[in-house]
């Protein structure tokens, strides 16, 4: 109906004006997808069965209805895991899209001390928010958080170590052979300083990169760092 | 009292579920669409694509505007289904293997 006043009727009212009755809301770039790791029974649990898919969203607000209404990390039993990784990517190394590439990670070992809650928000948040990365980089596939004994340990997954990968075609993309090597080592780079940034890491701490084959063929995931920041 | 044993009626989605559910996706992001009290997403980080209009970088001042603004469950069923996936949160089930 041409007599039909579109400033009327498209009024955009955000979660801000009216938290109950909002009618816009705010896009992410990606869907994302939470998982969470069961801690294993101890009776001889296949892992594939402990690593469980919670909910995928693309928004803003959904984000926050899910982390409003699950237990902080700080709550969570010993051996669990987060993980929020872009939406058809499994949390783990073997997947198809995961197996060239590699994490940075970092170990907070004075689990009383640091504000892992707090911390674990931040990294989720620049990973929705698109901020650990340039536009057109290509390489984020999610981010985890670990629960252990010992320590906590936050890390954040590429989708290559910098290289170009099988299948990865012939563009300046991530595992593209257009990419040139010094290029690729400073996208990853980048990702580390910005992560390392969100965790409010004084300059001497180091955070480490490697590569998810390197890890699983030393039959540890403290293989030798390839990259550090 | 006797206890009501009466199955209790389907409970509604909230009006803020209802919202989450049937709001559209902003096309652009729009400074001037924030009441006052609100800081707009950083002009900055989605300055290099905004002509494509593409863009929703957020940066996490803005994002967290949002943590005491919206806090109802995703789904009706979400809260039966975290409890089953991850457990109510207590640490009663904490192990002190490694």
């Amino acid at each position: 109906n041409s007599d039909k006043k579109p400033e009327a009727s498209e009024e955009q009212i955000t979660v801000f004006h009216d938290k109950d009755n909002f009618n816009v809301k705010h896009p992410l770039m990606h869907k994302w997808t939470l998982w969470f790791t069961k801690p294993p029974s101890g009776k001889g649990d296949n892992w594939n069965d402990l690593l469980k898919e919670v909910i995928t969203f693309n928004s803003v607000e959904e984000f926050w209805g899910v982390y409003n209404n699950i237990a902080p990390t700080s709550e969570l039993a010993l051996k669990s895991d987060y993980h929020l990784f872009k939406e058809g990517v499994r949390p783990e190394w073997e997947d198809v899209q995961n197996k060239h590439g590699g994490k940075w990670s970092y170990q907070f070992k004075n689990k009383h001390a640091v504000p892992i809650d707090e911390l674990w928000l931040q990294v989720m948040l620049a990973a929705i928010g698109e901020t650990l990365e340039e536009e057109g980089d290509g390489e984020l596939m999610g981010v985890v958080v670990n629960v252990r004994k010992g320590f906590y340990r936050v890390g954040v997954w590429t989708r290559t170590i910098g290289k170009s990968i099988p299948g990865g075609g012939d563009g300046d993309v991530a595992g593209g052979k257009g990419r040139s090597i010094e290029k690729g080592k400073d996208i990853l780079m980048n990702i580390g300083k910005k992560f390392k940034d969100v965790l409010k890491l004084p300059e001497g701490e180091v955070v480490e990169f490697s590569g998810h084959t390197d890890s699983a063929h030393s039959g540890s995931t403290r293989a030798k760092a390839k990259y550090t920041v | 009292a006797p206890l009501n044993t009466k199955p209790v009626e389907a409970p509604q989605p909230s009006a803020a579920l209802q919202s989450l559910k049937s709001a559209r996706f902003l096309t652009a992001i729009n400074p001037a669409l924030y009441p006052s009290s609100i800081n707009s997403p950083n002009p900055a980080l989605n300055s290099a694509v905004a002509a494509k209009g593409k863009s929703f970088k957020y940066d996490s001042a803005f994002l967290m505007q949002f943590q005491k603004v919206f806090t109802e469950k995703p789904s009706m069923e979400f809260e039966s289904q975290i409890k089953a996936l991850i457990g109510d949160g207590d640490a009663g089930s904490a192990r002190s293997a490694s």
